[in-house]
């Protein structure tokens, strides 16, 4: 009889945090469109894009997976004191990231945080990634499909690489490791039409998990 | 029957299709600016803004009519499809024959030789 009390309780209490959670996302979604972010951001899946004008009308990048790429704490403390995250403006060659896009108040961040926490993809394995440095993920990244060649990723002291692409100095503290290998194994779910090589058939899975984890590994500083 | 054998063979060509180059051709110039640019530059002159110190080689500069003309349409194609190693170029060269149709391949070898105005050696 105890037993049974005891497992009643926790399904009830399992229950109440389902509820809370929701409740939560349907706050931050609130605070998501009374922001306009909706305006910049959409997060309605499965992705939009088919052509390239489809990419470039965008102005801001798809958030409707924003739960299974990044980790929380970043996110929450990107949404209330944002840092270019692009060297370049979005979508653009030419000009530098103005670095002016809007600050949410500290409530504010908070529930759109646990709003985009809630948006998650399928496709993404959980506890596949380990961050590690390792040799053959640095030589894949440097090298064999040179994501340096677009991506500043961090060097003993500084910051090298291209920039066209989104900068990885900080992936490790950005990104979940699960999603760099899930982004890789399947473009065509995450990204469809963008200017980066899908790498599927031309990297082992092993390569990429190598490449992932190597990613991963990035930390400011280190 | 012939339904479902239809459903059938969509669903497979579908499930082909995952993980693969797209099927359809986009127009060239927006190809070219969208992909290639970024290391090629917007005028093909290899100036493109990934060409930063780090870079550790100079991206082909398109309007060279010298150096374009070493290289057959084949290579041209090889290269855009496997990478810069098939043709003992620079692995700073990515493959993008997963990414892109070789209808859009094929629209950027003439876009190229547009670029250098020569017709390349004959292979």
């Amino acid at each position: 009889m105890k037993t049974v009390i005891i497992m009643l309780t926790g399904l009830a209490l399992a229950g109440l945090s389902v509820d809370n959670a929701r409740a939560d996302a349907a706050a931050g979604k609130a605070a998501f469109d009374a922001n306009k972010c909706n305006e910049c951001h959409y997060t309605d899946g499965p992705a939009k894009e088919k052509t390239i004008d489809d990419v470039l009308a965008k102005k801001g990048p798809e958030l409707w997976y924003a739960g299974s790429k990044f980790n929380a704490d970043w996110l929450g403390g990107w949404l209330a004191d944002p840092k270019p995250i692009r060297l370049l403006a979005y979508n653009s060659l030419k000009e530098k990231n103005p670095g002016d896009h809007p600050k949410l108040a500290a409530a504010d961040a908070g529930s759109v945080r646990d709003f985009l926490m809630s948006l998650t993809s399928g496709d993404v394995e959980a506890g596949k990634v380990k961050a590690k440095k390792n040799p053959k993920g640095k030589l894949i990244f440097t090298k064999k499909m040179p994501c340096s060649g677009c991506h500043q990723y961090p060097d003993k002291d500084s910051a090298k690489g291209g920039i066209s692409g989104p900068s990885l100095v900080e992936a490790g503290v950005r990104l979940n490791p699960d999603w760099i290998l899930a982004y890789l194994l399947h473009p065509s779910v995450f990204k469809p039409v963008k200017d980066m090589p899908n790498f599927v058939g031309l990297l082992s899975d092993k390569d990429m998990l190598n490449v992932s984890r190597f990613v991963a590994s990035f930390q400011p500083d280190k | 029957m012939k339904t479902k054998h239809i459903i059938f063979t969509v669903a497979l060509v579908m499930t082909a299709m995952v993980g693969t180059a797209k099927a359809f051709a986009e127009d060239t110039e927006k190809v070219f600016q969208f992909y290639c640019a970024q290391c090629h530059g917007e005028k093909g002159d290899g100036l493109g803004v990934n060409v930063t110190k780090d870079f550790p080689v100079t991206p082909r500069a398109f309007n060279n009519a010298d150096e374009m003309n070493k290289l057959t349409d084949a290579d041209l194609r090889n290269v855009i499809r496997e990478g810069g190693p098939i043709a003992s170029k620079s692995e700073m060269m990515p493959p993008w024959g997963k990414t892109l149709s070789e209808a859009d391949i094929d629209g950027l070898v003439k876009k190229l030789r547009d670029l250098c105005q020569c017709k390349g050696k004959q292979g």
